[in-house]
């Protein structure tokens, strides 16, 4: 039994094949989960739609849109944050990207943050817990 | 008699009857007085006879202060500039005008005038004379001698470590205390003899104001010769040696001006109640001598040790002070065994991370910790400075609480390190937030209309600020909120006996606790192999 399969834990064509078949039930049934994007929308109604990855990163939205949490967010894929202007929801989103892009590097360059926004955007780091 | 002057002519009339081209000297008045009338009624349309606006060339400049300078201009307030004669009046482009005069106006002029205590009569009689402290003493005693004071503080010349008096800030007209004050007229005093050496010792000053100490920037020595000197050696360097003796106060903080002095060659801040020195004293790289004992000191500043090493520090007093000593300090890893017992560490141990966690406190050396012993002329590391150990770090989480050393939190702690370098929004807020020029004016009343959540942050924002800026020891960008700090304990013994003698064959160490503080979980100190 463990004498064909390969040493990096690979599973063989077969296993494989019943794994896909699988997830693509699994996902059928799920419609939702597997996209790719996520849609933020402000208290005054503007959307945003960003990656999930990166949305994650905040771990407010991150327990929102966990799949295993049954939230409406999580089946829909739309966070609702009552408490964000339009204007904060933007810098917000334009963090999250900057720290889905700045992850993995060493010498993160400051992002520029307006100086009327500091202590909205405080609320909102401690809101969203990034 | 109005009535029979006759009208000014309708606007771009280029032709004039002869008649009208001559008007008599008061009918010209009164039509220029009835014309201006009618603009000031185009303008605001309340149509109340009044009295004419003044008309100032400068009135298109509204509140022309460099503060209000880019305020955005109002329509309705705003005279127009006229240009030309009032018949033919043209109406200049203002907007196109004022974006020329702002390109060539530098908000900041570059001119300094002192305050106006400068031109106070000078307190010392002759600074070349060899009583000049005593003098200076003696100033420094007189005003409260001559009943100024109504308290009437006990103050001894001379006098060692004492209590600090719990009396009442004695606060004159301008809101500054009594000895604030005293020490401005001394300050302005030096900086107007150019004299480079200044005292304000004894004075028992708790702070120091802010922008006492930022003019000795500017301050320059005065060339003492009055005839052409003969020699070349009579020439000397106008470039201050400043030094700053701040020593018998009762100083709590440094204003983040003292560190901003770029000159300052000696500073002694002995017998006062410093608990901590802020990072910023990696600017003072001209530092030559610094006095920091009898103070209140557990800890220095790691910045302090690349002053020593690259720097010109070279007379360096950091004790007395209640630094912990190494041997009740909980240690992580010894850089250096005494000097038997070094060598067969190095070899059979794997330095990894994890391990170091996994086996603990590291197993402590039994004897005091001493220099390598040599023969003959020492080695080179005699002179430097050594790094002795290295105790645990602490890791804080987002809110600034530390973390506690669970399992789960190391594995976090782990993931951690090889996942995010990038800040988080919280503290690239902060760190936008410091920098903030209105920030030093939030007073605390003020900060009661904050949401309370703000409040602590607002607090740390305010506490960098007054510090200077917090850098990172490890990738030395400015952070707010730390994440992790820990202490190295080094070994600066030749510095402390002013570069006089290396380290002696065979000497114990004294090392002292120094510490830092990184910006990112990423900054944690690297396991270090010993050499």
């Amino acid at each position: 039994m463990t004498a064909h399969r390969p040493r990096d834990g690979r599973l063989p064509a077969e296993d494989r094949r019943l794994r896909d078949l699988h997830d693509s039930t699994r996902s059928n049934i799920m419609a939702s989960t597997p996209s790719e994007y996520v849609t933020l929308v402000s208290c005054d109604g503007f959307e945003f739609i960003l990656p999930r990855s990166a949305a994650c990163v905040s771990g407010t939205i991150r327990r929102m849109l966990d799949p295993s949490s049954k939230f409406s967010e999580a089946l829909t894929g739309r966070c609702v944050l009552e408490t964000l202007t339009g204007i904060v929801l933007e810098k917000v989103c334009e963090y999250l990207l900057y720290n889905e892009k700045h992850k993995d590097q060493a010498n993160v360059p400051d992002m520029d943050i307006p100086p009327e926004l500091c202590l909205e955007l405080l609320m909102a780091a401690d809101y969203l817990d990034t | 008699m109005d009535n029979e002057v006759p009208l000014p002519p309708p606007r771009r009339l280029r032709h004039r009857s002869p008649a009208r081209a001559t008007p008599s000297a008061s009918g010209s008045v009164a039509s220029t007085f009835r014309k201006s009338r009618r603009f000031s009624r185009f303008d605001d349309r309340s149509s109340q006879p009044s009295s004419d606006p003044a008309l100032f060339s400068s009135d298109d400049i509204p509140a022309s202060g460099v503060e209000n300078y880019n305020a955005p201009v109002t329509g309705a307030g705003r005279k127009r500039r006229y240009r030309g004669t009032w018949w033919g009046e043209q109406v200049q482009d203002p907007k196109r005008k004022r974006a020329d005069f702002k390109e060539k106006r530098n908000v900041d002029s570059g001119v300094w005038m002192g305050s106006d205590e400068s031109a106070a009569e000078s307190v010392l009689t002759s600074e070349d004379s060899p009583n000049w402290g005593e003098d200076l003493l003696k100033t420094v005693l007189d005003p409260r001698a001559s009943g100024k004071n109504p308290v009437g503080l006990p103050l001894t010349a001379g006098s060692g470590p004492t209590p600090a008096p719990t009396r009442p800030i004695v606060v004159n007209g301008n809101g500054e205390s009594e000895e604030h004050r005293f020490a401005r007229k001394l300050v302005n005093d030096c900086l107007e003899k150019g004299e480079e050496s200044i005292d304000l010792g004894n004075l028992n000053m708790r702070t120091i104001p802010r922008d006492m100490l930022q003019s000795l920037q500017h301050l320059t020595k005065l060339p003492s010769l009055r005839e052409p000197p003969i020699s070349e050696n009579a020439y000397f360097s106008l470039q201050p040696f400043l030094r700053i003796y701040l020593p018998n106060n009762s100083l709590m903080t440094l204003p983040r001006e003292l560190f901003e002095l770029k000159d300052l060659r000696v500073l002694s801040l002995r017998n006062n109640k410093l608990t901590s020195i802020p990072c910023t004293i990696r600017d003072l790289t001209a530092l030559q001598v610094l006095n920091l004992s009898v103070n209140r000191l557990t800890h220095l500043p790691w910045e302090l040790l690349a002053l020593l090493q690259k720097g010109e520090l070279k007379h360096f007093t950091p004790r007395p002070n209640p630094f912990p000593p190494i041997e009740d300090a909980e240690i992580v890893e010894w850089h250096r065994q005494s000097s038997e017992g070094q060598d067969d560490k190095t070899n059979d141990e794997d330095y990894d991370d994890e391990e170091n966690y996994e086996e603990g406190i590291e197993e402590r050396p039994q004897k005091p910790i001493t220099f390598t012993t040599y023969d003959g002329s020492p080695p080179e590391d005699a002179w430097t400075a050594i790094h002795v150990a290295t105790g645990p770090t602490t890791l804080y989480n987002m809110d600034g609480k530390p973390m506690e050393d669970t399992l789960s939190s190391r594995q976090a702690k782990l993931q951690q390190i090889s996942s995010t370098n990038a800040p988080s929004l919280r503290e690239l807020s902060l760190r936008a937030l410091w920098k903030l020029p209105g920030l030093d004016y939030i007073t605390e009343e003020e900060k009661l209309e904050f949401p309370s959540l703000v409040i602590p942050l607002l607090d740390l924002a305010q506490g960098v600020r007054a510090d200077g800026g917090w850098y990172c020891s490890v990738c030395q960008r400015e952070f707010v909120s730390r994440r992790a700090e820990w202490v190295e304990w080094w070994d600066c013994t030749p510095h402390e006996n002013g570069m006089k003698r290396p380290r002696s064959s065979g000497e114990k160490l004294r090392p002292l606790p120094f510490k830092r503080y990184g910006c990112s979980w990423a900054c944690v100190p690297e396991p270090q192999r010993v050499e």
